[in-house]
């Protein structure tokens, strides 16, 4: 019983930070209407750009935030330069721009950080952990846990609450009459692109220190966003929470008994909600 | 967003993932003797095979690419780490003209492709902790170079023991595929000799991300020492999570095969506390072709070599060694060579026993300097001990190699 509480924990943990990738790309997906490959490359530059902020100003703190910072500053010029020319152009020519883009981003890596992994330690106050009672647990899972849970619901705020946030929701429903409306569409859709970065850099800042840092961790990522999207339905920003989290805690309670399934359970986790409901859990179509 | 253009972008990141191949054309002259590197650029071993690269393109570099007097045509080739693309990769290969080949990484893949070697009659050279190349599924043409599984976990059982011997619960965290099983039987075998107790046995997925599950699992099972057998990115990432979970330095953490200096650096000095690694190769190895290689592959590429590139070069050079021995290309008479062949290399003494294609080799076993001990960055771990005890007969099940 303790282990399987512990695992949930777990699931939770994972589930936060899966959450947090499913909900930057299904913003894209939702507003863009485009499949970012890119969006796993994007993860591993926030990851990466995270211990090299660390590394000159010797403090993560200031590196959390400028890191992803960075990545959504990449994110504005990728959409500026390059993406905004293929909104006519169909879903092929946008997939091989941003998997091209993905693999160009992997090998920039290895140019800059080399191809050999590496490790970074949380920060020194979060390192060891914590007795709960029922299982020991790292001080900094808890704190990305909590880190990414508060991001996540932020992000939700501003979607739900604000009047830009009422704007993006409105251009995923309809763009076109949002345009109408005399609202920049271009814009939005730079902004979208922008904050769906930040939040894979931001997860990518957050991973570092728990799985290490490869210049394939992007890879590994990219596929369970995409079936956190696909899950939680297209573009649906609910959906994708509520998939990163089911996705992490069915991960962590598999683990416990069948451990060789832990990585088919995502996919057959996918499968099985799929069947039922094509659209996806929060999916309207 | 429309039922079809969601359909769309699934439809076409299938097609992505599945459908892009590296085509490569490319036609040797008949004088050439062809040699193909099947080495990963993508899947699980991405990050190995230009390691693996490395180390062949170092021990054909030292011969200038000629053998016997004949210029060599070296190609190498991208298996994904899947058994499906490295077959197909191999046939193609062969097609080409090339009648030697090394690799892949990944023992499963590995088991296919020895098969094709097999067909086709082609010399096969791998390096990897199946023990069915050179057991069950052993033949004529394959070879085997990295130690068997039950001289590995001989070596560091034994070894491990005697540093700690009141350490008695073992908790066992193992890749599930061939090289992992392999092992983990082997362990729990000679545990027998020491009166250890397994407390535990999680098999995980090559390419697992996510290891809390599995270190958590561990720790309530309060072992005494975790020893994994898994690899590469497996290996550090599960050892990156013991330690944030509070296990090691506490509890003793066994790496049972590592790649040795390449999972080392990956990990940060406090990780490597208490951690104690068997590996096929380690770049201090006090032999003559150990200390050139290391020396000249670390003015090359900055780090010292592990064992990926490092038994792609002494295959390579294994390979070369049967050429002359057999002084002909002839691929059946190369094979009859490296059966009885004896040679000095990167590890020490090695021969094969022509009755199974099984090098036999010592195998390293190391203890990871504590931070305040290292004398440079570099200056990982000492190697406590070598061994060499060859698996027992009672245990051998290449029976009959058979014919060509």
């Amino acid at each position: 019983m303790t282990l399987l509480a512990g695992q949930i924990l777990n699931g939770i943990a994972t589930g936060m930070l899966y959450a947090l990738m499913g909900l930057g790309l299904a913003l894209i997906a939702g507003i863009l209407n485009i499949p970012n490959f890119a969006h796993g490359a994007l993860f591993a530059v926030g990851a990466y750009l995270t211990v090299s902020a660390i590394n000159a100003v010797g403090n993560f703190w200031i590196a959390l935030v400028v890191a992803p910072l960075g990545v959504a500053v990449l994110g504005l010029v990728i959409e500026y330069a390059g993406i905004r020319r293929l909104y006519a152009a169909g879903h092929d020519y946008q997939l091989l721009f941003t998997f091209g883009l993905s693999l160009i981003l992997a090998e920039t890596i290895i140019l800059i950080w080399g191809p050999v992994g590496i490790s970074q330690l949380p920060p020194p106050i979060l390192r060891g952990g914590i007795d709960l009672g029922f299982t020991f647990y790292p001080k900094y899972r808890l704190f990305v846990m909590v880190a990414a849970g508060l991001l996540v619901t932020a992000t939700w705020l501003f979607l739900e609450k604000t009047r830009y946030g009422a704007i993006m929701r409105a251009g995923i429903e309809n763009k076109e009459m949002v345009s109408l409306l005399g609202i920049d569409i271009h814009r939005m859709f730079t902004v979208a692109f922008a904050l769906g970065a930040w939040l894979a850099g931001i997860a990518g800042a957050l991973t570092a220190p728990i799985r290490g840092l490869s210049p394939g961790m992007g890879v590994d990522m990219l596929g369970i966003a995409f079936v956190v999207v696909a899950l939680g339905g297209m573009g649906n920003v609910l959906g994708a929470i509520a998939a990163g989290l089911l996705i992490g805690v069915a991960q962590a309670v598999v683990a416990a008994y069948w451990t060789e399934a832990s990585v088919a359970v995502i996919y057959l986790v996918m499968a099985a909600v799929l069947v039922v409901r094509p659209q996806g859990l929060f999916g309207i179509r | 967003m429309s039922q079809q253009k969601r359909r769309d972008i699934l439809k076409i990141g299938a097609l992505a993932v599945t459908g892009l191949g590296f085509p490569a054309i490319l036609r040797a002259q008949s004088k050439d003797i062809v040699i193909l590197g099947l080495w990963d650029q993508t899947g699980a071993y991405a990050d190995v095979g230009p390691l693996n690269d490395r180390g062949m393109r170092m021990a054909l570099e030292e011969r200038d690419m000629k053998v016997l007097g004949k210029p060599i045509k070296y190609i190498t080739r991208d298996g994904a780490t899947q058994a499906g693309v490295s077959t197909r990769r191999a046939e193609e290969a062969i097609d080409e003209g090339a009648r030697f080949m090394i690799g892949p990484w990944s023992s499963g893949v590995a088991l296919a492709v020895s098969e094709v070697a097999k067909r086709r009659k082609v010399l096969h050279l791998f390096s990897g902790g199946t023990e069915d190349i050179s057991g069950a599924r052993c033949h004529r043409y394959s070879f085997q170079w990295a130690a068997s599984p039950y001289t590995a976990a001989k070596t560091v059982v034994d070894n491990f023991m005697k540093a700690n011997p009141g350490a008695k619960r073992w908790h066992l965290l193992i890749a599930d595929y061939a090289f992992g099983w392999s092992l983990e039987k082997y362990i729990k075998e000679v545990g027998k000799d020491h009166g250890l107790e397994f407390v535990g046995a999680d098999r995980h997925p090559l390419g697992e991300r996510e290891f809390s599950n599995y270190v958590q699992k561990a720790a309530a099972n309060r072992p005494d020492v975790v020893a994994m057998v898994n690899f590469g990115a497996d290996a550090v990432g599960a050892a990156r999570e013991t330690f944030n979970f509070g296990l090691t330095p506490k509890v003793p953490l066994i790496m049972t095969w590592s790649s040795g200096v390449e999972e080392l650096i990956q990990l940060a000095p406090e990780i490597r506390e208490n951690l104690w690694v068997g590996s096929n190769f380690y770049y201090t190895a006090d032999t003559t072709v150990a200390k050139r290689f290391a020396a000249s592959y670390q003015a090359k590429f900055k780090t010292p070599p592990g064992y990926a590139p490092s038994s792609a070069y002494s295959m390579t050079r294994m390979l070369l060694a049967g050429f002359d021995k057999a002084k002909s290309d002839d691929t059946q008479a190369v094979i009859r060579a490296l059966e009885t062949l004896q040679i000095n290399d990167v590890v020490g003494p090695m021969h094969v026993d022509g009755a199974t294609h099984q090098t036999l080799r010592p195998y390293f076993f190391l203890r990871c300097k504590p931070k305040a001990a290292m004398k440079h960055e570099l200056d990982l771990a000492d190697i406590v001990a070598t061994g060499d005890t060859p698996l027992p007969k009672e245990y051998a099940s290449c029976k009959d190699i058979g014919g060509f």
